[in-house]
């Protein structure tokens, strides 16, 4: 969610309960001057009250769950997650006295430390990774559709090489034999005939062949594929520019197009690599909030029952 | 007889003898030396000249030797006394056989009509004079096909010039709709001002057919569609009075186009949502007309019963409003003389009438399945007849006749603010009304024109436009059941829009006097009109207010001008998470409505969902009508869909889809047998109006999914050409 001025409220709020906390904090430290605990009266407020934001916090899994249930607009819940998930943090340090304690505690705090962190991490990306998205990735697909986007890909490219080769054998079958003396006198290149005018050769089609089955295809058809030359844009742009020395003019518009079927590749794994990053973080954020619900649960039993 | 015993005799008066190939011969004077020679058995090669025609000469095949400077051509050099007239030279065969092979350069062989039936004349005579090889380049530019018309295709590749058809059309029968146009290498034959056939006057009397020597007017029977059934004889068909005054020799011409089939009771004829290219007429038996398709929605998920589903619909509570708005039909239209009731989609047809009209016309899908209810006997024929059929009088009197007798009552009665009439000024008004056939692009009423009658749509769809000076904007598409007309009497002004056919169109006409009675005696209906009007005018209104402020080529190229309602995704903000897809699927039982891909604009993405267009493409071609627009603005699929996909076909934006529908259906193999199968049914957003807010919107995490009417959400953006700030763009969300 991107933060931003309509999160002033939330933002007032929290700083207002922040202050008010902390504020309190300061005679409460004073009171006790051999050190804070949860065990004391305030201490068991701090607790609670941050132990009740944690588990709004982590409802928001449960709202998701249920888009259409009209239990309050989504990107309220979200706002509270947020606000009140980063609250929660500073109430339970104040709980514990700035303490991490020892045993369950000590285990219980240096998780939920973890689950703070990758939640502010989460926040920073989500705030600005749609944005880069947005910007970097213009033919962006829906993620779940990007293997089969990649498969079309594959497919456009064997045709259009297929159509190619189609001309080029249309117009070698259709020369005459003075024509073709007459392209093969115009010059070579490389071992092949350079096709101006007519626009004749034989090699070309095997030439287009090649470059698509070697250096065009394993590329489209895998995520990634850093380790092939073509992945890089600039080696790219010259074995393109290679691969029009080798074919007649006519061919260099098909040239493009596979040049551009390169792009998008490249922008599918861009878009590929920006999702997870931008989703990867709950892999760590999701299950570590859960324990933290869980062993603050049995740390609260635990310690009123005890 | 010898030249000089014939020499020696003196020729009559008014006569004039002649020698053609050795052969002495006496004509009357005046006549051509291929006449004469004709009539004295001697055959002279031709392309452009039949003989009930007025020569003109163009081809020049005809070519003789007259011992003149040059050769003459025979079809209108007359004859001059003692002429020496050589046809079968050497030197005029090589002649010939340059001409044609001039003309088979310019003429794709084989063409249509010698490769269906072998007697293109210009083909014949190339294979008589041994052309196999042509020495001259083909052309390169290409002259085109014209399909428009029914009847007649139209391949001006074919065409070798010789205006037999521009003869045959304008002197033998008068219609004068053929004529020449360009020059050069673009020239051609044209229909009135070089319009398409099927869009010109002409009455498909088929004399251009049969009079054009190659493949350039053929019938289109033998490049259309092939119907299963037994030929009906022509002598038969010409005893019925729907055929009254047809053209034997057209019907000959067509005899595959028009079969006699016969079912027995419980055959099924066909079946909605199916796309045909017939019309059924019938001559013997009943059948039945009725809709298979269960009246429902889609639903992919059990909405099963229970604490679960009770505390699901307490926590997702439907409102009345601001959507929920009943259709207002009791009938459902279809492509018959009769409409459906909707309580029970059944009805009934007889001897004399006819069905399929606009799935043959304009193919549309079927509209309903009819099932032989005792043996028939019917009539079924492709475009090219029905269009005959339809241009003939004693079958449009017949057909008239039966609509007033059988569906004039109903079709009243289904409009909801004609609800009231009395059967008494339903009899005075079926002596009155008049059926109005309008073909493709032909208009209806003109914006501006005084108002001459109250219009009733029966068959097509109906464009209604009004012409602004930056050009014509379309205020609605109207299709069977609907009316259009009122306005003008209501308002005592012009016509205020155009009303234009989009397909074959049939309409049935209420004289201006007639509906002035009706709202002078019926007060209820005119308020009610007025009441419609006055919504109207007031959309209308705003419409117009909207194109004039906003200019923007892109905003317009993406079709967001037509829409009153976007589902918008802020790119900025939107993690891609699918919360909204979710939602979507959830609140409509396990089908998404929407899909988050789409056009870009600027930040947003707008997401192929309804739009609920200002110019709903979607509702033109529905069969049975049940697309439509409510009140509070979006397009909503009502139950009685039958799966035949047209509004998702028309749709330019992708944004109706397909889904199955589980339903039980007779088992044709074992009738009387249910078997379980899905049938489609089309789904689109219809904007969660049950709810406050759509939860595709409500359900966003990120505040990223807006429904926004686009040009004030995007005023802003469209005014400066930057982006609008962030969070900003609130004011235009619905």
């Amino acid at each position: 969610m991107r933060i931003d001025h309509t999160h002033r409220k939330w933002f007032i709020v929290s700083l207002v309960i922040l202050a008010v906390a902390v504020i309190a904090y300061i005679p409460y430290r004073q009171w006790y001057p051999q050190g804070v605990g949860g065990g004391t009266a305030m201490g068991l407020i701090y607790g609670s009250v941050g132990f009740a934001f944690m588990i709004f916090a982590g409802l928001l899994g449960a709202r998701k769950k249920v888009p259409i249930w009209r239990v309050g607009r989504a990107q309220t819940w979200m706002r509270g997650h947020i606000w009140l998930g980063l609250l929660s943090f500073p109430l339970i340090l104040l709980h514990g006295g700035f303490k991490f304690g020892f045993g369950l505690t000590h285990w219980l705090m240096w998780i939920f430390l973890l689950v703070f962190i990758s939640g502010i991490f989460g926040a920073v990306l989500q705030h600005y990774m749609p944005k880069t998205i947005k910007e970097r990735i213009p033919m962006e697909t829906i993620y779940e559709q990007i293997g089969r986007v990649r498969g079309q890909l594959v497919d456009e490219a064997n045709n259009l090489v297929e159509q190619a080769c189609a001309t080029l054998t249309g117009n070698l079958s259709d020369a005459s034999v003075e024509q073709r003396a007459a392209a093969a006198g115009a010059g070579t290149m490389g071992g092949i005939t350079v096709a101006t005018g007519l626009q004749i050769d034989e090699d070309s089609c095997g030439e287009m062949r090649g470059f698509f089955q070697n250096k065009l295809k394993p590329f489209l058809e895998g995520y990634g594929a850093r380790r092939q030359p073509i992945a890089n844009r600039d080696t790219a742009k010259s074995m393109f520019d290679q691969l029009r020395l080798l074919l007649p003019s006519n061919l260099h518009p098909t040239v493009e197009d596979l040049e551009s079927i390169c792009e998008e590749k490249r922008e599918l794994d861009q878009q590929t690599l920006y999702h997870r990053i931008l989703h990867g973080w709950l892999l760590v954020h999701i299950p570590l909030s859960y324990a933290v619900l869980v062993l603050g649960a049995i740390h609260a039993i635990k310690a009123l029952a005890y | 007889m010898s030249p000089d015993a014939s020499a020696a005799k003196p020729t009559p008066q008014g006569q004039v003898s002649l020698t053609i190939d050795g052969k002495p011969v006496i004509v009357p004077q005046g006549t051509t030396i291929f006449d004469a020679a004709r009539l004295n058995g001697i055959p002279i090669p031709t392309l452009c000249h039949q003989q009930n025609e007025n020569p003109v000469g163009v081809c020049r095949v005809c070519v003789v030797d007259v011992g003149g400077r040059v050769y003459a051509a025979s079809c209108i050099r007359q004859v001059d006394p003692n002429m020496v007239v050589k046809t079968n030279t050497q030197p005029l065969e090589d002649v010939r056989k340059t001409l044609l092979e001039l003309l088979m350069a310019d003429h794709p062989s084989p063409c249509t009509r010698q490769k269906h039936s072998g007697d293109c004349e210009l083909e014949r005579l190339a294979a008589d004079a041994h052309i196999d090889h042509i020495p001259f380049a083909k052309r390169t530019t290409p002259r085109g096909h014209d399909d428009s018309s029914l009847s007649i295709a139209v391949d001006h590749e074919a065409c070798i010039l010789c205006d037999r058809c521009i003869r045959g059309c304008d002197y033998i029968r008068n219609n004068w709709v053929l004529a020449r146009r360009g020059k050069g290498y673009q020239a051609g034959i044209s229909f009135d001002l070089n319009d398409p056939m099927g869009d010109s006057s002409c009455v498909s009397c088929g004399e251009c057919m049969v009079s054009c020597p190659t493949g350039a007017l053929t019938n289109k029977a033998i490049v259309g569609q092939k119907l299963e059934g037994e030929a009906v004889n022509t002598d038969f068909l010409l005893e019925l009075p729907v055929f009254k005054n047809v053209s034997g020799n057209f019907l000959s011409l067509n005899r595959h186009a028009i079969v006699e089939r016969r079912f027995k009771a419980g055959d099924i004829i066909c079946r909605e949502g199916e796309f045909g290219y017939s019309a059924f007429y019938i001559l013997e038996g009943t059948v039945d007309i009725y809709l298979s398709t269960p009246m429902a929605h889609v639903k992919t998920q059990d909405a099963s019963e229970g604490w679960m589903q009770k505390l699901r619909s307490f926590l997702t509570p439907r409102s009345n409003q601001p959507g929920h708005e009943h259709h207002g039909r009791t009938s459902i239209p279809i492509d018959a003389n009769v409409d459906l009731p909707l309580d029970k989609p059944i009805a009934q047809l007889g001897a004399g009438e006819l069905f399929g009209e606009m799935t043959c016309m304009s193919y549309y899908p079927r509209s309903a399945t009819v099932r032989a209810k005792t043996d028939c006997v019917m009539l079924e024929m492709l475009r090219n007849v029905l269009d005959i059929m339809q241009r003939n009088k004693s079958f449009r009197e017949q057909l008239e006749r039966t609509y007033k007798q059988r569906a004039l009552d109903s079709h009243l009665k289904s409009v909801p603010v004609l609800a009231s009439l009395t059967p008494e000024f339903i009899a005075h008004l079926k002596e009155r009304v008049e059926l109005i056939r309008y073909l493709p692009g032909q208009i209806i009423c003109q914006q501006g024109d005084p108002a001459d009658g109250f219009y009733l749509v029966r068959l097509g769809f109906v464009k209604v436009s009004q012409h602004h000076p930056g050009g014509e904007v379309v205020l609605a598409y109207l299709a069977k059941g609907s009316y259009f007309g009122e306005m003008a009497f209501l308002l005592n002004s012009p016509r205020m829009a155009t009303c234009t056919a989009l397909d074959h169109v049939e309409v049935v006409r209420i004289p201006g006097d007639d509906f002035r009675l009706m709202l002078e005696q019926f007060p209820d209906i005119r308020q009610k009109l007025e009441a419609v009007a006055h919504e109207h005018i007031e959309s209308n209104r705003q419409r117009m207010a909207l194109v004039e402020s906003v200019p923007v080529e892109q905003f317009l190229n993406q079709g967001l001008m037509e829409a009153q309602s976007l589902l918008v995704l802020d790119l900025d903000r939107c993690t891609r998470c699918d919360q909204c897809v979710r939602a979507c699927a959830d609140a409509h039982d396990g089908v998404t409505r929407l899909v988050r891909d789409g056009l870009r604009f600027d930040k947003y993405l707008v997401a192929t969902s309804c739009r609920s267009c200002r110019d709903p493409l979607c509702m033109v071609g529905c069969p049975v009508g049940s697309i439509r627009r409510r009140n509070s603005l979006e397009i909503v699929i009502e139950d009685w869909c039958i799966g035949c996909g047209q509004c998702a076909n028309n749709c330019p934006y992708g944004n109706i889809n397909m889904h199955p529908f589980p339903v039980q259906i007779e088992d044709s193999e074992h009738p009387g047998r249910m078997i379980a199968t899905t049938k489609p049914k089309a789904t689109g957003c219809d904007l969660c109006t049950d709810h406050a807010e759509p939860s595709c919107v409500y359900a966003c995490p990120h505040d990223a999914a807006h429904r926004v009417n686009p040009p004030i959400f995007f005023a802003e953006l469209l005014k400066q050409g930057t982006p609008a700030t962030q969070g900003a763009p609130v004011e235009g969300r619905d």
